[in-house]
């Protein structure tokens, strides 16, 4: 009785009394079910009525009674909860009496189909409307290919008739909505008996406002149940893509465009490009895109080794001729494309793609070559012209299988078919003065170059994790092929200004056809020996057949074969390493301890053709070698890592170089092979240590590495004098010791005025120190090279951006044999860059580049420089158009330079390449352009 | 406001309704979705999110677990030794200090935290949450649980809460307290970060509620903590690159 007069109460005395309420209140009750019987330990909750905060929460004591004292006097939400029950929920008002007693309160229970068969079994969700109850759809099982329908007969408070209508807690369901819409036509059935139930992610059952009653705007206060089914994310479908178009002068054009359209469980992509302007592949924002989830694959390396990586790859299969890969010198006409395909449900993944991909090449080099002897130099003066054409067709695989949470498999094929023509005019002038004019030999060679190549790399990888932590095993095979053939049709003309002067003529077809294949596998085996100690050990096989076959015909003698430059070989290596190791782990410190036994075995056998005896006897060559590794690094607090690294490093001799039978395609060089060679041999030791701090935004990185050859392969040179020939250079591969390299890079990037002016610091050392034998006197050159960078970067505002950045590289040889012919080789370089949004939707970028490239003693000093400036504007809805005029070099200056100095050369060489054009291009973004000047690229 | 909440909680008759185990440890699975959380960043592009989404979507989940021991009036949250993917381990990472202690009956807090590099001990009285309570059940590790919700707006973080409607401890994974029940699950910007419980153990707890004997650190207030947050947030969302690689998420 009291329970309903309370809120009449509160109606009739409401606000005018309410001046008159006690400011604190006591609020009491007691919790039941519908029956009536007492519900003991329920939680009593007070919510603010407006946005429902918790206020105030207590608890029904053993009898379900429970009491607020003295709490604020104010309106609340009333809220029960208790297992098993709908949640309560009551609103109440400021009570007239210092105890508000609220009486018996009566909880419906859920019934016991939702609480096992949604809560339970599914775990989905319940949510509470009023007397309502909404659940996700997506736990529910069906059979794959059920239908919506389906999916409602197993659904608790739900019934379908034979016909497919629809009740919802015994009444009619008289509409259905997809996503909030109505779905093709009226008829609720159409949704539910024609949608695949994997589709839908929640069914919500409303009661709706009837037709006639939407009809007439008039509320009848009429209600009918309606469905609205929600479709999951994963079915809602994603796209974006661009598209650009841009012509400019010097008949410059380009377009490029990709699409890219996915869910939850797949990705389809799909690029295009085709240029002028020397792009001859896609960049790595682009290619990022295309391949999607597949972009990187961790682990994937079947070669397993010291700390389960290790170097032992024979292919590079990672070599990707997709990637724009211009190397600065010439002109390009580009093509390409690709369509990739992913599919991911967590347990299996999937790659398909293909990529095709062609580049026209129009290259004029000019370089310079001083070579040094102890008493004297010679130039070579070389120009090359030289047109190119090659094509790529790759497909990529891959298959990933997680088989169970402790195994999985896999498996990767790819393919690739590519062709190279090459036209090419090559002079060369040979000149023992730089200042005169007469060249005392000059050749020029004009070669058509055809090749075909067929390459193929697959493997199998299986990983098992044991019961026990830390024990694994893991299993890989391999299959690779390579094949490759090719024509040579060269004519040279080699002319001698000695004594006496004569012209020789050489016309050589040159047809070559190589094939190499490979099998092989790898184990290995992991295991904790205690908490913090593991041990790994590993077994590599590998063996590779390697038929090579070089036919040259002398096209002025009837295409007879020249039997001192034909040469059939063919070549095995076997590969074996068993290595084992003990790996500390702990709380950031992590060592490793390693050895491992290495043979290789090396066979050869050479004739001048194939089925021809051989030349010589065989070669079989065993090298037997242990290897130590020891690898550490630390993890300091402050967030500073340490690492040093020492392994032992074994590289076998190449076999062009152990070949008993020289080379003598130019009466002017020779190459001997020289089948005593041993593999190379060095020490590797490396440290790095790696600092920054989140608080500063500051960035500090050490790398020292040094490369000390016990025995390193190096091309020695016997250059002689011949009467009617001239110099004539032969190389010898042969095994030296006292070779290093040691490098030394740090760099550094920290704020002077946060997130306004940065600081951008390298600098990098690298001695060097290669000897060889010239003439048989032991040569070194050491080389030192410097190079330091500082730029800064100032964000002025969002709309202004500038940097400026300086560039040193100094590199200088000596040589041992020829003290005053030291080289001082200077790249330097000053850069300034502007980004300026200064309307909104237009801005304006552009950078400037000047670069000095110097060597005194060639009395060579060129200064390079490069400006380009860009306008764009971004147009229509969610600026999906950008318009851009760009200016390429706009002072016409850019050429390549590529300066060198190794071994008793140094080499200076320029080419020609796209310098002044301006560009329009217009490009449609499906998802609309950013409107803004971005700050940092390194979002990922 | 906030404090009296606890405060009732004290003295209500919690202490009628507690079994002699109350005691014991609860396990959270912790699962990261670094491209979820890029989501939530608002100077990034609608277009760059989706392409990290697209790059990265299902292969940027990480686990770990947690580990809360509790009692009646003292919980302890922090991270377990106990890792909750199985993979070949190569490298350790250094453990970090964290954990947050909370003493329910003084209302007292003593956090162990890492910010920045630096060890922070955080001592303060115990604030409270603005937790909305809405009207959903679900079950998480055996438990129907009711939902809560919460807008962290520094972190820009929407935080769905699950407490269990059956053990009436305040008490929560993280930071967060202050629910008619213990906190199950936390969601953090949908899946950016889950923290799901998925073994309560009762058992009689001897040292696992102590903090770390040996600390060193500066000496904060919850003010300070917010304060080094905020600044840090702040800083990161100018120069547009994400906050959580420097800070707890």
């Amino acid at each position: 009785m009291k329970k309903r007069l309370l809120p009449f109460l509160f109606l009739l005395c409401g606000i005018s009394l309410s001046a008159q309420n006690p400011s604190k209140v006591s609020i009491k009750g007691i919790v039941q079910d519908t029956l009536g019987a007492e519900q003991p330990f329920a939680t009593i909750m007070l919510l603010n009525p407006k946005d429902s905060a918790l206020l105030n929460f207590t608890r029904g004591d053993d009898k379900g009674a429970f009491e607020f004292k003295n709490v604020k006097n104010q309106a609340y939400l009333f809220k029960i909860s208790f297992v098993g029950f709908i949640p309560f929920q009551q609103n109440i008002e400021p009570s007239a009496n210092p105890i508000n007693d609220l009486g018996a309160l009566k909880m419906k229970p859920i019934t016991k189909e939702l609480m096992e068969v949604v809560i339970k079994t599914a775990k989905a969700p319940l949510s509470i409307r009023g007397d309502t109850i909404e659940y996700n759809a997506s736990s529910f099982k069906v059979p794959p290919g059920s239908t919506v329908e389906d999916l409602l007969r197993r659904l608790p408070g739900i019934e379908v008739d034979a016909d497919g209508n629809i009740k919802a807690q015994g009444k009619d369901v008289k509409k259905v909505y997809v996503d909030g819409k109505t779905f093709f036509s009226d008829d609720p059935k159409a949704a539910t008996k024609n949608l695949d139930a994997q589709t839908i992610s929640k069914v919500q059952v409303f009661n709706e406002k009837s037709e006639q009653a939407k009809l007439t705007g008039i509320d009848d206060g009429k209600k009918e149940k309606a469905m609205n089914l929600e479709l999951k994310e994963e079915y809602k479908k994603g796209a974006f893509g661009k598209i650009t178009g841009a012509i400019g002068t010097e008949e410059r054009w380009a377009s490029r465009g990709n699409y890219n359209r996915f869910n939850k469980k797949e990705q389809f992509s799909v690029i295009g490009f085709a240029n002028n302007i020397n792009q001859t592949g896609v960049n790595w924002d682009d290619y990022g895109e295309f391949k999607g989830q597949n972009t990187f694959n961790g682990n994937d390396n079947g070669d397993f080794g010291f700390n389960s990586g290790g170097n032992f790859m024979w292919f590079n299969s990672n070599n990707e001729p997709f990637f724009n890969n211009f190397d600065g010198r010439g002109f390009t006409k580009n093509y390409g494309g690709g369509a990739n395909y992913n599919f991911d449900n967590k347990k299996k993944k999937f790659n398909l793609s293909y990529t095709y991909n062609q580049t026209g090449l129009d290259l004029d080099q000019f370089s310079l070559r001083q070579s040094f002897l102890q008493d004297k130099s010679f130039f070579n003066r070389d120009t090359t012209d030289r047109v190119e054409f090659r094509n790529n067709h790759s497909i990529n695989s891959r298959y990933e299988w997680e088989i169970d949470s402790t195994n999985r498999l896999i498996a990767k094929l790819n393919t690739r078919f590519s062709g190279n023509t090459t036209e090419g005019i090559f002079s060369q002038g040979f000149k023992n003065d730089l200042n005169t004019n007469a060249n005392t030999r000059y050749l020029n060679t004009q070669n058509n170059n055809e090749q075909d190549a067929h390459n193929l790399t697959s493997s199998l990888i299986f990983r098992h994790l044991f019961k026990k932590k830390g024990r694994s095993f893991a299993a890989s095979v391999g299959y690779n092929d390579n094949a490759s053939d090719g024509t040579e049709n060269l004519n040279t003309l080699n002319q001698f200004f000695q004594a006496t002067t004569f012209t020789e003529q050489i016309r050589q077809l040159n047809i070559r056809d190589n094939a190499t294949r490979q099998t092989k596998s790898s184990l290995l085996y992991t295991d904790a020996i205690t908490k913090k100690w593991f041990s790994e050990s590993f077994f590599n096989y590998s063996n590779t057949k390697n038929d090579v076959n070089r036919q040259v015909q002398d096209l002025l003698k009837n295409s007879e074969r020249i039997d001192n430059l034909s040469v059939f070989y063919d070549n095995g290596v076997l590969y074996n390493r068993l290595g084992t190791s003990v790996r500390y782990s702990h709380n950031g410190k992590n060592m490793t301890l390693g050895v491992a036994a290495q043979q290789i075995q090396l066979k050869g056998a050479y004739s001048i053709d194939r089925d021809m005896p051989l030349l010589t006897s065989p070669l079989n060559r065993k090298y037997n070698n242990i290897l130590p590794y020891l690898s550490s690094s630390f993890e300091f607090k402050n967030n500073m890592y340490l690492s040093a690294n020492y392994s032992y490093g074994i590289r076998e001799p190449r076999f062009n170089d152990l070949q008993p039978i020289p080379n003598v395609n130019n009466p002017a060089f020779r190459t001997d092979g020289n089948p005593d060679l041993t593999p190379e041999r060095f020490h590797n030791i490396s440290f790095n240590i790696n600092y920054w701090n989140p608080a500063s935004f500051g960035n500090l990185g050490i790398n020292l590495s040094t490369e000390l050859f016990d025995n390193q392969i190096v091309y020695n040179q016997f250059i002689e004098e011949l009467p009617n020939i001239g110099i004539r250079t032969t190389t010898k591969p042969e095994n030296v010791a006292g070779g290093y390299r040691h490098n030394g890079y740090l760099w550094s990037s920290f704020p002077i005025i946060k997130t306004k002016l940065t600081l951008n610091a390298n600098g990098g050392v690298n001695i060097s120190n290669a000897p060889s034998f010239i003439n048989l006197v032991k040569s070194e050159t050491q080389s030192l090279g410097f190079n330091l960078g500082a730029g800064l970067t100032y964000v002025a505002n969002d709309k202004l951006i500038l940097g400026v950045r300086a560039n040193a590289n100094n590199t200088d040889v000596s040589y041992s044999i020829q003290k005053n012919q030291d080289q001082k080789i200077r790249n330097n370089s000053l850069d300034g860059n502007i980004k300026w949004n200064f309307i909104d939707k237009f801005f304006f970028e552009s950078n400037y580049t000047y670069n000095d490239y110097k060597n005194d003693r060639f009395a060579f000093d060129q200064k390079i420089p490069i400006w380009n400036a860009s306008v764009r504007r971004l147009l229509a809805k969610d600026n999906r158009i950008e318009l851009r005029l760009a200016a390429f070099d706009i002072l016409n200056k850019r050429v390549n330079i590529v300066q060198t100095g190794t071994q008793n050369f140094v080499t200076q060489s320029t080419a020609a390449t796209l310098a002044r054009y301006f560009m329009l291009s217009m490009t449609y973004n499906v998802k609309g352009h950013e409107s803004k000047l971005k700050k940092n690229n390194n979002f990922f | 406001m906030k404090k009296i909440i606890i405060l009732i909680i004290i003295c209500s008759p919690i202490f009628a309704f507690s079994q002699q185990n109350m005691e014991g440890t609860v396990r959270y699975l912790v699962t990261h979705n670094w491209a979820k959380k890029l989501m939530a960043v608002e100077y990034l592009s609608k277009q760059q999110r989706e392409k990290s989404m697209y790059m990265w979507g299902n292969r940027s989940e990480w686990k770990e677990y947690y580990l809360m021991h509790f009692n009646l009036n003292e919980s302890k949250y922090e991270e377990s030794e106990e890792k909750a993917e199985r993979v070949v381990e190569t490298y350790n990472w250094r453990k970090e200090t964290f954990f947050i202690k909370r003493n329910y009956q003084n209302m007292a807090t003593h956090e162990g935290y890492e910010i920045l590099g630096k060890t922070y001990i955080l001592e303060d009285s115990l604030y409270g949450y603005d937790w909305k309570i809405q009207n959903d059940l679900k079950e998480v590790a055996g438990h129907i649980c009711m939902k809560a919700f919460l807008e962290d707006t520094i972190k820009k973080q929407k935080i769905v809460a699950w407490f269990a409607q059956d053990i009436p401890l305040p008490m929560g994974p993280e930071r967060f307290h202050g629910l008619p029940g213990l906190i199950m699950e936390l969601d953090y910007n949908d899946g950016a970060m889950v923290i799901s419980a998925d073994k309560i153990d009762y058992k009689k707890l001897t040292a696992e509620l102590d903090t770390p004997k040996k600390l060193k650190g500066k000496k904060i207030k919850d003010a300070d903590y917010q304060t080094l947050i905020n600044k840090h947030i702040a800083e990161k969302t100018k120069s547009e690159e994400p906050w959580f690689w420097g800070i707890r998420y």
